[in-house]
């Protein structure tokens, strides 16, 4: 399995680079927000998220998609299954990589959000556990939209991924802009995650390769 | 149990309203070395991905190592060695990386075999797989298959794209790799001369059937082509069983028959030839009357 998530990683390299960059630009600027600006200033903050979140999504999908994609136009499963591997542990090995990918971005930037909360936050019990219930929700967000992009990206198309991914940013963001971090809005995703996966488990495993 | 690393039983394959694959029925004891022929498009290679569960069969099933080819495991997938048609390798990979990955995902690696090959053919280590030659790249994926000391070796036209030094060089290996006790191959090719300097047991593929399924030397014996020359016109009624192929020239009939035997020969008689001499017939000989496009249906019924 080690050396499946291995050469996964190394063959989409590039979104690692992607995430850790954009990781890093997200904490600059979270540093810089909280230094010049007043502490909960929501202006700054929800002009911040939406770019991210849009970046987010994008990039989410376009890795799934790309995963499956290359996956399909070099016969890299073909070739996969004849060693001592099953298609399972292909896919289980992709999605691990993939949810790797989104950690990447996010874990850093919630690590920098806890502590500068703790630093510039004022001590209201409300507050407590905001910043993990973002993280869960935009983990979530990025993971749905990485499992639309294996789902509709086991394909030779082109135009089903693009489209899957577009209808998903507007259905999504909105939905986080109303519903904010709460239980519904991670039901709801939570519910897509599990959907999207059972049926590319199915596609990957029933396709002939 | 038996003995049979491959079996095949009753394997039909549909694809897009149309039958490739006819209820094939085959099995490959331990051991054996089992040559699959037939012409382009005949169903080799869908029978072989089927086998290896990168295809699903419309009905019929099969079984690779005592394993429903739908359900093998990691573990069964590593004692196979597989040198895919057209050598599907990942092509931006470097040799060096595609090696490694292959040893690293492998249940055992002969490093030294391994070495042994990779000189023999001398392929460049550093390259891409999409910059070595279609010849090269056949040696590359032979290599790997062989350097897992696979118990079954599946090898699908394998020798496409090799030149005549490198195809020697090929079959060579391929003999060395058998004189090693216990190695099952399932050799699938169309270039006979190739099947017949190997193989031990001989399979036919025409028109989504299995047509030929024996030892080779029983083929040859058992297939006859007879020059018939009748005093007068050739009957047209000449019914005997297991025709492959027959052609009717005036006085002359030429037959090519299964199974031939004396109550065949008795058959023959009563139409009182005026001669009959066997043509003799190699396995290309064989292979082309077996294969033909419309054989003379059986009339055994």
């Amino acid at each position: 399995m080690f050396t499946l998530i291995k050469r996964e990683i190394q063959d989409h390299l590039v979104y690692f680079l992607g995430a850790a960059i954009l990781s890093a630009i997200l904490i600059t600027l979270l540093v810089s927000a909280m230094y010049h600006t007043e502490a909960g200033d929501s202006p700054v903050f929800i002009g911040l998220s939406i770019p991210v979140i849009v970046v987010l999504i994008i990039g989410c999908t376009a890795m799934g998609v790309s995963q499956m994609y290359t996956d399909r136009s070099r016969k890299i499963s073909t070739f996969l299954s004849s060693l001592l591997v099953t298609r399972g542990r292909i896919l289980i090995a992709r999605i691990i990589t993939g949810t790797l990918a989104i950690l990447t971005v996010l874990l850093p930037l919630t690590i920098t959000g806890m502590v500068l909360w703790r630093l510039f936050a004022p001590p209201i019990p409300i507050y407590s556990g905001l910043i993990f219930d973002i993280f869960v929700v935009t983990f979530l967000m990025g993971f749905a939209c990485y499992c639309l992009g294996l789902q509709t990206s086991w394909t030779s198309s082109r135009i089903t991924p693009t489209l899957g991914g577009l209808v998903l940013t507007c259905i999504l963001v909105p939905l986080i802009l109303v519903k904010g971090f709460g239980l519904h809005i991670k039901v709801i995703l939570v519910l897509f995650i599990v959907a999207s996966l059972i049926r590319t488990w199915q596609r990957f495993k029933t396709t002939a390769l | 149990m038996d003995d049979s690393v491959i079996k095949v039983e009753n394997l039909v394959k549909y694809f897009d309203g149309r039958c490739v694959l006819d209820g094939i029925n085959l099995n490959v004891p331990r051991g054996c070395i089992y040559g699959l022929l037939g012409r382009n498009g005949s169903g080799k290679t869908t029978t072989v991905r089927i086998l290896l569960g990168l295809d699903s069969p419309t009905r019929g099933q099969t079984f690779l190592l005592d394993t429903k080819s739908t359900n093998l495991s990691a573990k069964v997938h590593g004692r196979i060695g597989y040198t895919a048609e057209g050598h599907n390798l990942i092509q931006n990979y470097k040799v060096s990386r595609l090696i490694k990955l292959c040893k690293d995902l492998s249940l055992q690696w002969n490093d030294e075999f391994f070495s042994h090959l990779i000189e023999t053919f001398r392929l460049p280590a550093d390259r891409r797989v999409r910059e070595l030659s279609i010849g090269m790249r056949a040696q590359l994926n032979l290599s790997l298959a062989m350097a897992i000391d696979p118990e079954l070796l599946i090898l699908d036209d394998p020798t496409l794209g090799l030149d005549t030094v490198a195809r020697r060089q090929f079959l060579e290996l391929a003999i060395e790799l058998i004189q090693q006790q216990g190695k099952t191959i399932l050799f699938c090719s169309h270039i006979l001369s190739d099947v017949e300097r190997i193989a031990d047991r001989i399979g036919i593929l025409a028109a989504g059937k299995l047509v030929v399924d024996c030892p080779l030397e029983e083929l040859k014996k058992r297939v006859k082509k007879l020059r018939v020359i009748f005093p007068e016109s050739a009957p047209a009624n000449l019914y005997l069983t297991e025709i492959i192929n027959q052609q009717i020239q005036g006085r002359e009939m030429v037959i090519t028959v299964a199974n031939w035997n004396q109550q065949k020969q008795t058959v023959l008689e009563t139409f009182k030839p005026s001669s009959c001499t066997e043509i003799p017939m190699s396995l290309e000989d064989i292979f082309i009357e077996c294969t033909k496009p419309n054989p003379v249906p059986d009339t055994d019924g």
